[in-house]
């Protein structure tokens, strides 16, 4: 077996999807928590990928696969509205987007 | 001979069918003469039915015919209803019983639809009413040519069915609204009792076949089914306690009235007790019942006849009290005097009605005999042939009643002491048939004409009607008159002999030539002292009527029956709705409905706080949960 133990990996996964969690609780710049969620999706990737190699099972690429096609839309998506944000001339803070409050 | 029964059942729906298609693409005589023609049709399938029977009962030239054709044929179109061994075909049978209906039915009904052409000429719906009276002839000759329970069922409902939409007929009159209902609630019970009957039936014997009837029965089985059985005669044929419906059911017009109590329904009774007469001879107690419910309607419905003003409601009641002497008939297990009784009854009831019906229409639908007296001067053509029916119906010879009804009083004389009470009962109602009879007709008939007749009468281009109602007018008074000579027990007697195969009298039933005559010239004289009665009371004023106010109030009151079923019936459950109202529905239904949409409201209320819209607040949470979620695995790990 080559390369670090599985632990380092999913140590570092955790500690990326920590960062990204944060980032999402705490920055309020819309592209930032995107950037944020971008961050903690790839660090489950990166735990899967490490789990699959670490019990020489398949599957669990085949998620992170999948994975990252819905990150990819999701980040369309995101961005999108991002844009359409921007050219209404809308605040790109999250705090001022709460206009589903009940 | 099958293929004449199918054409008798099928012609009438036919007319009805075409007459509902066509709508008013045709003009109303148009619809009127569909629905008669194929009242007619199904007369000359009836005969082309009873000359088979007939071929086939001269099998072997003894009048006991033993075989199967002279026990009738049965023809199954398809099988209809199966489940499991259970089966029931679309079957209709022709024998004996069933052709003498077929005939009746289509017989005298297509006189009372080619009657109605001329009484409901100018009626502003027509085309409803034959569609309507043809379908009711099509449901009586289902119910009598029903080769199964199932279909007599069948056609036993759809009578009622087409009872209520005729007696319903003018709904812009409240009056017929309820007496409409009230026929078709009142019908409905019998239906029920007969379906439990039914029911017990097929438990027992798996089939619905009229030989089940015969099949091996307990006697409480017996004598269960026979009562549920009872009960939808009883409904039907408005005997004591379910008669409450018919008197009302002169809310229909005059020919629906007619061929309600001389055609199709009321008779339906008699020939079901005749039909199935295997499981009342095996519950005889039951039987004796249907014969005392008989005797005591005839009682009853004669005294209510007495005081009745309405010229329709009179020979309602004496209707009742007529099919009271044909259950007497057949309870006695004389099926054939009671099949020949129906048979005479109804030519002259029809009769009956009809020239009602004449007086009705030429006085402006005035119905009160009060306002009528003196009529017999400007129409003497109705008077005569009320005459002839109203001989018929109080049995003076040659007329038909004399025949038929003497034979029904002098069978209950063998039968054992309740015998003699039933021979009470008829001879008394014979004496008030008689009075009621004739007290309708010094009071309407004779005399110079009243001013309201003077006033009201209009003829019909110079005739007492138009042809249409004429026509079947004289007709049913010859065979008022010579209708009763085709039996004479026991000199003569070949209906008997025609029904023997189908419904044997039973031994105990069949009087002795000396009881026969006694009884006939009892019966006639006690007929001939009503009438006279009549006369000194109502014509010559030499007796006054008795006073005797608390009486009179009982039989105007027709015995309080009605005012006994909204008691016990009607006001409980009008009750009962409206605590339920009160007490559950408002309280509990109505007040559900609103906490429900309160609390739904105020717990909304409550959650929508957890919806701030800021998107930290729902990340956390999902961490939160999630964290909650891994910790819950850690400790229970």
């Amino acid at each position: 077996m080559d390369g670090p133990s599985v632990a380092w990996y999913i140590a570092l996964a955790a500690f990326l999807f920590g960062i990204g969690a944060l980032g999402v609780l705490i920055r309020r710049n819309t592209l930032v928590v995107l950037l944020s969620l971008e961050l903690m999706l790839n660090a489950g990737n990166l735990a899967l990928i490490a789990l699959s190699r670490h019990f020489h099972n398949g599957a669990g690429q085949i998620f992170a696969l999948t994975v990252m096609a819905i990150a990819a839309s999701e980040v369309c998506v995101g961005l999108g509205l991002v844009v359409a944000l921007n050219r209404r001339n809308l605040s790109l803070d999250v705090d001022t987007l709460s206009e589903l409050r009940g | 001979m099958t293929g004449g029964s199918w054409l008798c059942l099928l012609a009438p729906l036919v007319g009805t069918i075409l007459i509902t298609l066509c709508g008013t693409r045709i003009p109303r005589v148009a619809a009127a003469w569909i629905a008669t023609t194929s009242v007619f049709v199904a007369f000359g399938g009836a005969v082309w039915a009873f000359l088979g029977v007939h071929a086939a009962q001269r099998c072997n030239g003894s009048n006991v015919c033993i075989g199967a054709s002279s026990r009738g044929e049965i023809t199954t179109a398809w099988t209809w209803l199966q489940s499991g061994h259970f089966s029931v075909g679309l079957q209709l049978l022709v024998d004996p019983l069933s052709t003498m209906m077929m005939l009746i039915v289509a017989g005298v009904g297509g006189l009372i639809v080619l009657y109605s052409i001329g009484y409901m000429d100018g009626d502003d719906e027509e085309r409803r009413y034959f569609a309507y009276i043809a379908f009711f002839v099509f449901s009586m000759l289902m119910l009598v040519e029903g080769g199964n329970l199932l279909m007599l069922l069948v056609g036993w409902g759809l009578v009622g069915l087409s009872s209520y939409l005729l007696i319903g007929f003018w709904h812009e009159r409240p009056s017929a609204v309820q007496a409409a209902k009230k026929a078709f609630i009142m019908n409905a019970f019998g239906d029920a009792t007969m379906a439990l009957a039914f029911f017990i039936l097929i438990a027992h014997t798996n089939s619905l076949s009229f030989v089940a009837l015969s099949g091996p029965l307990s006697s409480t089985q017996a004598n269960l089914i026979a009562l549920g059985l009872l009960g939808g005669a009883v409904a039907k044929s408005a005997q004591i306690p379910l008669q409450t419906w018919l008197p009302d059911a002169m809310e229909g017009p005059t020919p629906v009235s007619a061929l309600i109590h001389a055609a199709t329904m009321v008779t339906a009774g008699v020939y079901l007790i005749a039909r199935t007469h295997v499981i009342f001879e095996q519950a005889r107690t039951i039987e004796l019942l249907a014969a005392g419910t008989g005797a005591l309607t005839l009682l009853v419905a004669g005294l209510i006849a007495l005081v009745q003003t309405d010229i329709k409601r009179v020979i309602a009641y004496s209707t009742m009290s007529q099919i009271g002497y044909m259950f007497v008939g057949v309870g006695v297990g004389g099926y054939a005097n009671g099949m020949f009784h129906l048979m005479t009854h109804a030519f002259f009831k029809a009769l009956l009605f009809m020239t009602a019906g004449l007086a009705i229409h030429a006085l402006a639908n005035e119905q009160d005999i009060r306002k009528m007296r003196g009529l017999g001067r400007v129409m003497p053509f109705t008077k005569w042939c009320f005459l002839a029916g109203a001989l018929a119906l109080v049995g003076i010879p040659p007329f038909a009643g004399f025949f038929s009804k003497d034979p029904i009083i002098a069978s209950t004389l063998n039968i054992g002491w309740y015998g003699y009470v039933f021979y009470a009962c008829c001879i008394a109602g014979a004496f008030l048939t008689g009075l009621y009879t004739f007290r309708l007709w010094f009071l309407v008939f004779p005399g110079e004409p009243s001013p309201f007749v003077r006033e009201h009468y209009h003829d019909h281009h110079g005739r007492e009607g138009a042809w249409t109602m004429l026509v079947p007018v004289g007709i049913l008074a010859v065979l008022a008159t010579v209708g009763g000579w085709i039996q004479f027990p026991p000199h003569w007697d070949p209906i008997t002999k025609w029904l023997a195969p189908v419904a044997p009298s039973l031994p105990d039933a069949v009087a002795s030539a000396t009881q026969e005559t006694v009884t006939s010239v009892v019966a006639v004289v006690v007929g001939l002292a009503g009438i006279a009665v009549a006369w000194a009371v109502y014509s010559e004023r030499k007796i006054a009527i008795p006073a005797a106010p608390s009486l009179r109030r009982l039989l105007e009151e027709k015995f309080y029956f009605d005012t006994l079923y909204d008691r016990i019936f009607y006001a409980p459950a009008a009750w009962v709705a409206t605590a339920l109202r009160r007490e559950f529905e408002e309280p509990v239904v109505l007040q559900t409905g609103t906490d429900l949409g309160n609390t739904t409201l105020a717990t909304g209320g409550l959650v929508r706080r957890l919806q701030t819209g800021l998107l930290r607040t729902y990340v956390f949470f999902i961490a939160a949960g999630a964290a909650a979620v891994v910790l819950a695995f850690l400790i229970a790990k």
